[in-house]
């Protein structure tokens, strides 16, 4: 376990204090544990069998030196104010307790030593049904898990956490992801897995440090085309997804009106214009084309778009359906320089699938 | 009808001895090895120095080369790490789990066709010092530790060696040639050229 070693410094085994596995009373672990107390130790572990009750307050006088806290598997419904006083916590382990109620994390973690002293949280396996906010303040922390929790959802305000480079949100009930996930700089390590996750916001393509990405067994049917943009992936995996596999174009186009179609020809032909004639809420619409992706096509839309979902290698390995926007069914699609290699090969097969796709489509779309 | 000999291995220095004795003649007594892999009552001291986690990927670390006969692994899986489906190159593999519990899915060979989805055969969990075991005659699995809170470790034998392998693509089963590296061999951290990893997942 090479990262938490290094949190701690390669702690060696006399600085290192086990309790044996079994249980005890809140009175009989604060006993043992003064009577242990000891000014050079760096790790503790107190995991096995059930703990009643919080850690004792008198932690921090007891083991000023402490580092890191192993409180896995103690059957903790809440950890208590003993953390506060904990003068340079780096790692807290507190996996398969009874986390997740309201109290379970004390007050004013931000505030504490251990809001700018702590560097990796692991509180996997417990009942959380929310990122708890009070996590929000611990500033330097590298490495969160709240893997096999309850969450359905990630705050924005995770986004704070800007130290963060290894995110573990595996085996929970999220539904979406939210943008602001893209404004963490160093997030190397992002794992999603096991979700009810339906699509990846395209901001993620932000995540430049990015180097493992885990969707699988979650709900996407495609991936926004900016993924391309992660070119330092290493690891991505995307198994259990009811992925599409064959050419899909969104059948439901609806063709654009007179206005959209008016303003086209604007754009496209640069007719000159100005506020002199047209009135306003006009040239504010002038002002919303977006130009459309393709760069062989010199168009713009306004409301009226194709999504369209394209197969294309990524790294020269993966065949990932993708969406792209275009201006209309008869844009072909483009093909991102992002992607290497084989290119030629997935652009002839969707022209292939293309020519047979009216009937095969309905056969996708309906099976 | 030669007897199935039962041998106990109480360490994994006996384990390895005994391995080398079972693998001396040409002829491979799977019965006997899978029973002697999961006599072995896992004891963590015996291969912490092997048991080499990386944050992104599972691990293989060489314990053994077996004279030529087989390669003895350690595999390390954190949390939530999973293996592409893979076949064997024509040899045997037996997995023991030496820690935590590993989730083994078994798929059909694609057919000749070659696209469409992959057809699941079984799914088991394994557990604790039992060994499971696979051939390519037996088909495809992929092996995936699900814990989203405990890591995993494994004790993989394969003979005759082999460095390379297929992973398929469970949408399409298509099939991609990889070449298998080690994390760490004897013991020591033995880095690869190459970071991108191999497998299509």
């Amino acid at each position: 376990m090479e990262p938490l070693e290094e949190a701690v410094g390669g702690a060696a085994a006399a600085v290192v204090l086990e309790l044996p596995r079994r249980e005890r009373g809140a009175a009989e672990l604060a006993a043992e544990l003064e009577a242990r107390r000891s000014g050079e130790t760096r790790r503790l572990v107190l995991g096995g069998r059930r703990v009643s009750g919080p850690l004792p307050a008198a932690l921090g006088r007891w083991f000023p030196a402490l580092e890191v806290l192993d409180v896995s598997g103690a059957g903790l419904a809440e950890l208590g104010a003993a953390l506060l006083a904990l003068p340079r916590l780096r790692a807290l382990l507190a996996k398969n307790n009874r986390l997740g109620g309201p109290g379970s994390l004390p007050k004013g973690l931000a505030q504490a030593p251990l809001g700018r002293s702590l560097r990796v949280l692991n509180l996997s396996g417990n009942r959380f049904a929310e990122l708890p906010p009070a996590l929000l303040g611990l500033r330097g922390l590298q490495r969160l898990s709240l893997g096999g929790n309850r969450l359905h959802s990630i705050p924005p305000d995770i986004q704070g956490l800007q130290s963060l480079e290894f995110l573990y949100l595996g085996g929970n009930f999220i539904t979406s992801i939210p943008p602001e996930l893209a404004n963490l700089p160093s997030l190397s390590y992002l794992v999603l897995c096991d979700n009810k996750i339906q699509s990846i916001p395209p901001q993620l393509a932000q995540l430049h440090s990015l180097r493992s990405l885990s969707l699988h067994n979650n709900l996407l049917t495609y991936l926004p085309r900016e993924i391309l943009n992660l070119v330092h992936l290493e690891e991505l995996s995307l198994r259990g997804n009811p992925l599409v596999v064959r050419f899909v174009r969104d059948l439901t186009y609806n063709p654009p009106s007179l206005q959209e179609l008016a303003g086209r020809t604007i754009k496209a032909r640069n007719v000159p214009y100005g506020p002199s004639d047209l009135p306003e809420n006009l040239l504010k619409y002038l002002n919303l084309a977006s130009n459309c992706p393709n760069p062989k096509c010199g168009g713009v839309y306004f409301d009226s778009c194709v999504r369209q979902i394209k197969f294309v290698d990524f790294c020269g390995k993966y065949r990932l359906p993708l969406m792209h926007y275009l201006c209309s069914p008869e844009c072909s699609s483009p093909c991102s320089s992002a992607s290497q290699s084989s290119t030629s090969q997935s652009e002839s097969d969707s022209e292939d699938e293309a020519i047979a796709a009216a009937h095969r489509m309905q056969k996708v779309l309906l099976g | 009808m030669e007897q199935t000999q039962v041998w106990k291995a109480r360490s994994l220095d006996e384990l390895v001895q005994l391995l080398h004795r079972l693998f001396a003649g040409d002829e491979v007594n799977v019965e006997e090895v899978q029973a002697l892999m999961e006599s072995y009552e896992s004891n963590p001291a015996d291969w912490a120095g092997f048991a080499q986690f990386d944050e992104f990927r599972y691990t293989r670390n060489l314990v053994d080369k077996g004279n030529g006969k087989f390669n003895l692994m350690v595999l390390c899986w954190a949390e939530g790490h999973g293996s592409s489906i893979h076949d064997h190159t024509d040899s045997h593999c037996f997995m023991k789990i030496l820690q935590g519990n590993l989730k083994e899915t078994l798929f059909e060979w694609p057919g000749k066709k070659g696209t469409g989805e992959m057809t699941k055969k079984s799914e088991r969990v394994l557990r604790e010092n039992q060994c499971a075991y696979i051939n390519d005659s037996i088909g495809l699995h992929r092996v995936e530790n699900t814990s989203h809170t405990e890591p995993a470790v494994s004790l993989h034998l394969y003979s005759p060696p082999f460095d390379s392998c297929n992973t398929f693509d469970q949408r399409t089963g298509h099939k991609h040639k990889v070449k298998m590296t080690f994390y760490s061999q004897f013991g020591e951290r033995t880095p690869y050229a190459t970071a991108v990893s191999q497998e299509n997942n």
